[in-house]
C-alpha cells in the first residue's frame, strides 16, 4: 500500500459520498411507496436494509454522527411491530433529509446538522406500545433455545449420559475452557464459531454458559468428546481475535474400547470421528428453516464501472479533435484531387478517408454512448418533491413518469435539472388547482402531473404536462402591456402562442410574483436561459382549464453538432443543422415590410425574417438572397444569410464570457482549413430581434450580431485556440 | 497503515482468490482494497446472494466474504447454499454487531468465520490467515498458520 493512511481514507469519503446519494435515493423511494402501502414489511425491511448499509459505510468512513443515527434508525426498524405503525415513512422522509444534510456537511467541512428532533422520533417509534421489544430475524433463537437451559456449571444426567457413551466408545472426554477476547464485539457468534471448530474435532457433547446469560460473553465451557490430543484441541480453539486462551483439561480418560482394544488412542482413527462429531453437530443445530425458492430472475448488474465523468470528457474532446483532423485531411485530398486529377493515387486515398471517417463516426458515437446516461437518474428524484410541493399547498397530485430509460448526455441532464424542478414544482403548485375547485370544475380530486422524455429525431425531448388550470392568454396578454413589454395594438395581434412567450421574459416573472395573472413565472427566465446556454428551446401549450404542457427540446450531446454553415457580409456562420426545415431563394424585392418588421411570404405561409447583416443598399430589388427556414421553439423564422457554405458536423468550442459579451453566439469551432466558424444561439438571435424597437427597424439589426471590438477579440482568441490545436495534433 | 505480509495458496503459490457479496457498492471496494493489501485476488463481486452462488459457480473462490442484509436473498441462506453444494467452500459473514444472531445461524448453516464491520484490515488479515489455515502460505513467514 503506498497510500498514506489519510489519502486512502480520503478516497473511501468520496467513493462513500457517491454512493450514498444512491442509498438516500433507496431511502426516498422506498418511503413514497410505504406511504402508498402503510405497514408493508417487505418495505420497511428494505428502509431498514438501506439504513443499515448506510451505517456501516458510513463508520468505516469514521463519520460517527451518521453512522450512529442510522443504527438508531435500523434498530427502530427491525423491532416487532415496528413495520405497522404509519410515523414510519414519514420518519424515513425526515432521515433521508437529515442523512443528506449531514453527507454535504461533512463533505463540506460545514456545521452538521441538528439531529434531536429526528433522534426523538425514532426513539418515539420504539416507545410506542405496539411494539414488543423482541428483534426480529433471529432465525436462530429456535435452536439455541432447544439446547439444554440448565444454569448451574453440573452437567445433566443426559449429558453425563453421553460422556459416558462417548468414553466406553474409546474417546478421551475433556473439558475446553475458552476465554473470549474481551475486544471481540460478538462474543456469542465468536462462541458459535468456537463450538463449529471443536465439533471438527469431535463430538460437543454439553456447552457452558446458555447463550443468552450475560456470562457467555466472557468465556465458554465444552464437554468434547474426541480421540485428538490436548494440545491440538487448544490450537484449533485459539481463534485468532476472538480467543486466546484456551485450556483443555482431560475429564474421563477413554476406556478400553469393548469392540476393539488396539482402536484406543489411536490416531488414525480421527478421521471417523471427526465426522461422526461433524454430522452430531449438524444434527444438534439443524436448521430451523428450509431455505424458500426464490426464482433467479435478478439479472447480475455487477460488471459496472464507475469512471470520472472528466476522463470521459477528455477523450470526448480528443475525438473532436480528430474530428477536426479529418476534415483537414479533405481538405487536402480536395487540393490534391484538383491539383492531380488523373492520379491513381486518389481513389487510395479517398478509400482511406472514407474508412478513417466510419471509424472516426463510430468512435464518436460509442464515446458519446458512455456519457450517455438515463433520465431516470433526475426522474427519480421528482416523486418525493410532488409529493412534498403537493403537501405544501394543498394539493392533490399523482406523478405519473414513463420514458425513464430515455438516454441523454450526462452533461445536459445534468443542466436541466434545476429548471425541471421549476417546472415540475410550478405544474404542482400553481398548474393543478386546489381539490375544491377541480371539484367544481368537474374534474377528478387528484390532479395528474406527468414526466415524460423520448428521443425525436436528433433531439431529445423532455415534457413536463399537468391536466390543470391552463394559462389564461388573455390575462398574460393584460399583464403584458402593463408591464410595458408590449403595446395594447401589438398585443391584440399576437397569437396565444407568441403571448404565451411573455412569461419567459425575465421582467414578467420577476415583477409581482405569480399572482393570479397565469400562476407562473417563477423562474421562467431562469429556466430558458438555461435551455438557450444548452442550444436546447422550451415551447408551452396550454389549454384552459385543461392543463399545460412544457416541452424541452434537447440536443443530444453538447459536444458535436451537425451545422449548417452560410456566409454573412463576408463571414462565415452556423447554425445547428436540426433547426433548418428548409432552405429557400428570393429577392430582396419580395421582402415586405410589416409593421416595421421584415416579412416574407413563402408559399402561403408569413415568415418574420431575421436578418444578420445590413439589406443590400443598391435598393432595385434585385438583389439575391437565401432564407433559412428555422424553428425555434414552436416558430418559424426567415433568416436571411448571403450564400451557402455547405453542411459539416462541428467540434464545439466554448467561448469564455469575459473575452465575448454577446449572448447571440453560443460557441464557435475550427474548420479543417484552420477557419473559425461562429455557431449562432438561434433562441437568442430571434429574442434579440423581437426585443429591438420596431422604430428602429429602419436599420434593423443592423451589428446585430458583434460589436467591432468583440469581432476582435474574437479573432485574437480565435487564433490561440488554433495554434494550440495545431499543437496538439 | 500496517503492511501485510502477503497470503498465497500454499498449493501452487497464487493469489488467494476472492469472491465480495455485499449489495453496498462502497462495502465491496473497501474490502476489494483491503484484499488487494493481502496479495489476494477479487475473483468476482455480487451485490445479493443470488448472484454470490451463481458467481461462486463460475468462479471457484478461495474465500467469500459475504454481507448478511441483502435484497434477493440474504446472506445466511446464500451461505448456506454454498456450503450445500461445495462443503469446502471458506464462507466468511461480514456484518455489524447487531446481527450476531444471524451470523450465529449463518456459522450453524457452514459459514467458516466471520468479521465485524466496520471491518478492520488486521482483524481480516488474522481471520483470512485462519480460515485458510494449511491451504494459505504466508509469504516470507514460515509456519504462520493456525
Amino acid at each position: 500500500m503506498t497510500n498514506s493512511p489519510d489519502e486512502r481514507g480520503a478516497e473511501l469519503r468520496e467513493l462513500f459520498f457517491e454512493t450514498s446519494q444512491e442509498l438516500l435515493q433507496t431511502l426516498n423511494d422506498d418511503a413514497l411507496r410505504l406511504e402508498k402501502k402503510p405497514g408493508d414489511e417487505e418495505i420497511v425491511r428494505g428502509i431498514r436494509r438501506t439504513a443499515h448499509t448506510l451505517k456501516g459505510d458510513s463508520a468505516a468512513c469514521g463519520l460517527r454522527e451518521l453512522s450512529e443515527l442510522a443504527h438508531k434508525f435500523e434498530d427502530a426498524l427491525s423491532l416487532e411491530g415496528a413495520a405497522a405503525q404509519t410515523a414510519v415513512s414519514e420518519i424515513a422522509f425526515e432521515a433521508a433529509d437529515v442523512f443528506a444534510e449531514m453527507i454535504t456537511a461533512y463533505r463540506t467541512g460545514g456545521k452538521l446538522p441538528a439531529t434531536k428532533a429526528l433522534s426523538k422520533k425514532i426513539q418515539d417509534l420504539t416507545a410506542a406500545p405496539a411494539v414488543k421489544k423482541t428483534r426480529r430475524g433471529t432465525k436462530a433463537d429456535g435452536t439455541s433455545s432447544a439446547r439444554s437451559s440448565a444454569k448451574s456449571a453440573d452437567w445433566t444426567e443426559y449429558e453425563k449420559l453421553a460422556m459416558a457413551k462417548a468414553q466406553a466408545e474409546g474417546l478421551a472426554v475433556y473439558h475446553v475452557v475458552a476465554k473470549i477476547d474481551p475486544h471481540c464485539a460478538m462474543p456469542i457468534a465468536g462462541r458459535q464459531l468456537i463450538q463449529n471448530a471443536l465439533a471438527g474435532l469431535g463430538q460437543v457433547l454439553a456447552l457452558r454458559p446458555d447463550a443468552k446469560s450475560p456470562a457467555a460473553a466472557k468465556q465458554v465451557e465444552f464437554v468434547l468428546a474426541t480421540g485428538q490430543a490436548p494440545e491440538q484441541i487448544a490450537a484449533k480453539g485459539r481463534i485468532p481475535t476472538i480467543a486466546e486462551e484456551v485450556t483443555v483439561e482431560l475429564m474421563l480418560e477413554p476406556n478400553p474400547a469393548p469392540k476393539g482394544a488396539g482402536e484406543s488412542g489411536n490416531a488414525a482413527s480421527d478421521g471417523s470421528n471427526t465426522s461422526d462429531g461433524a454430522s452430531a453437530a449438524e444434527t444438534l443445530t439443524a436448521p430451523a428453516s428450509s431455505p424458500s425458492a426464490t426464482p433467479a430472475t435478478h439479472v447480475a448488474q455487477e460488471n459496472l464501472l464507475r469512471v470520472e465523468a472528466g476522463r470521459i470528457d477528455s477523450v470526448l474532446n480528443l475525438v473532436g479533435e480528430l474530428i477536426i483532423g479529418k476534415s483537414m485531411l479533405q481538405q487536402a485530398l480536395n487540393e490534391f484531387g484538383k491539383r492531380y486529377p488523373k492520379d491513381l493515387l486518389r481513389g487510395k486515398f479517398t478509400d482511406a478517408m472514407a474508412f478513417q471517417a466510419r471509424v472516426l463516426n463510430d468512435l464518436q458515437r460509442s464515446v458519446m454512448k458512455i456519457r450517455m446516461v438515463p433520465v431516470d437518474q433526475l426522474f427519480r428524484r421528482f416523486p418525493r418533491m410532488v409529493r412534498d410541493v403537493a403537501r405544501q399547498c394543498g394539493r392533490d397530485v399523482e406523478l405519473v413518469v414513463s420514458g425513464h430509460d430515455t438516454d441523454l448526455d450526462k452533461g445536459i441532464l445534468d443542466a436541466i435539472a434545476e429548471p425541471l424542478t421549476h417546472l415540475v414544482r410550478n405544474a404542482v403548485s400553481h398548474g393543478i388547482e386546489p381539490p375544491e375547485e377541480r371539484r367544481t370544475a368537474g374534474k377528478a380530486t387528484q390532479g395528474i402531473v406527468k414526466l415524460n422524455a423520448y428521443h425525436q429525431g436528433n433531439q431529445v425531448v423532455v415534457e413536463v404536462s399537468d391536466d390543470g388550470r391552463g394559462i389564461d392568454a388573455k390575462k398574460i396578454r393584460a399583464k403584458a402591456i402593463e408591464l410595458g413589454l408590449t403595446t395594447p395594438e401589438e398585443a391584440a395581434r399576437l397569437s396565444d402562442t407568441e403571448t404565451l412567450d411573455f412569461i419567459f421574459r425575465p421582467g414578467f416573472s420577476t415583477a409581482e410574483q405569480v399572482t393570479e395573472v397565469s400562476g407562473r413565472g417563477v423562474g421562467m427566465d431562469v429556466v430558458q436561459s438555461v435551455l438557450h446556454r444548452l442550444k436546447a428551446t422550451v415551447s408551452v401549450e396550454t389549454r384552459l382549464g385543461q392543463g399545460t404542457t412544457f416541452r424541452l427540446k434537447l440536443p443530444l450531446t453538447l459536444a458535436i453538432i451537425k451545422a449548417l454553415l452560410f456566409w454573412v457580409e463576408q463571414r462565415l456562420y452556423a447554425i445547428p443543422l436540426n433547426a433548418v426545415l428548409e432552405i429557400s431563394r428570393t429577392f430582396e424585392g419580395e421582402v415586405h415590410q410589416v409593421d416595421n418588421y421584415e416579412v416574407l411570404q413563402l408559399r402561403n405561409q408569413v415568415l418574420p425574417l431575421l436578418r444578420l447583416g445590413r439589406p443590400a443598399v443598391d435598393g432595385d430589388g434585385k438583389a439575391k438572397l437565401f432564407v433559412l427556414v428555422i424553428l425555434v421553439g414552436e416558430r418559424k423564422y426567415g433568416l436571411i444569410v448571403d450564400a451557402l457554405e455547405g453542411e459539416e458536423e462541428l467540434v464545439i468550442k466554448a467561448l469564455d464570457d469575459q473575452t465575448f459579451s454577446t449572448d447571440l453566439v453560443s460557441g464557435a469551432s475550427i474548420l479543417g482549413d484552420g477557419r473559425v466558424v461562429l455557431i449562432l444561439n438561434l433562441p437568442a438571435v430571434v429574442e434579440h430581434v423581437a426585443k429591438s424597437r420596431p422604430e428602429q427597424a429602419g436599420q434593423t439589426s443592423a451589428g446585430l450580431l458583434m460589436t467591432h471590438t468583440d469581432r476582435m477579440r474574437l479573432a485574437l482568441t480565435m487564433s490561440n485556440m488554433t495554434t494550440t490545436t495545431g499543437g496538439e495534433a | 497503515m500496517e503492511q501485510f505480509a502477503p497470503v498465497k495458496r500454499s498449493k501452487d503459490g497464487q493469489p488467494v482468490r476472492y469472491l465480495i457479496v455485499d449489495d453496498s457498492v462502497f462495502a465491496r471496494k473497501n474490502l476489494a482494497r483491503m484484499i488487494e493489501t493481502f496479495g489476494g485476488q477479487v475473483a468476482a463481486e455480487a451485490g445479493d446472494g443470488l448472484t454470490a452462488i451463481s458467481e461462486f459457480d463460475r468462479t471457484h473462490p478461495d474465500i467469500v466474504l459475504m454481507d448478511i442484509t441483502m435484497p434477493q436473498m440474504e446472506g445466511i441462506e446464500a451461505a448456506e447454499r454454498i456450503v450445500q453444494q461445495h462443503p469446502e467452500a471458506r464462507v466468511v459473514m461480514v456484518s455489524s454487531v447487531g446481527y450476531q444472531e444471524n451470523i450465529v445461524a449463518a456459522l450453524q448453516r457452514g459459514a467458516r468465520h466471520f468479521v465485524q464491520k466496520p471491518v478492520k484490515p488486521e482483524v481480516l488479515y488474522e481471520v483470512i490467515k485462519y480460515v485458510l489455515g494449511e491451504d494459505g502460505a504466508v509469504a516470507g513467514a514460515a509456519g504462520a498458520g493456525v
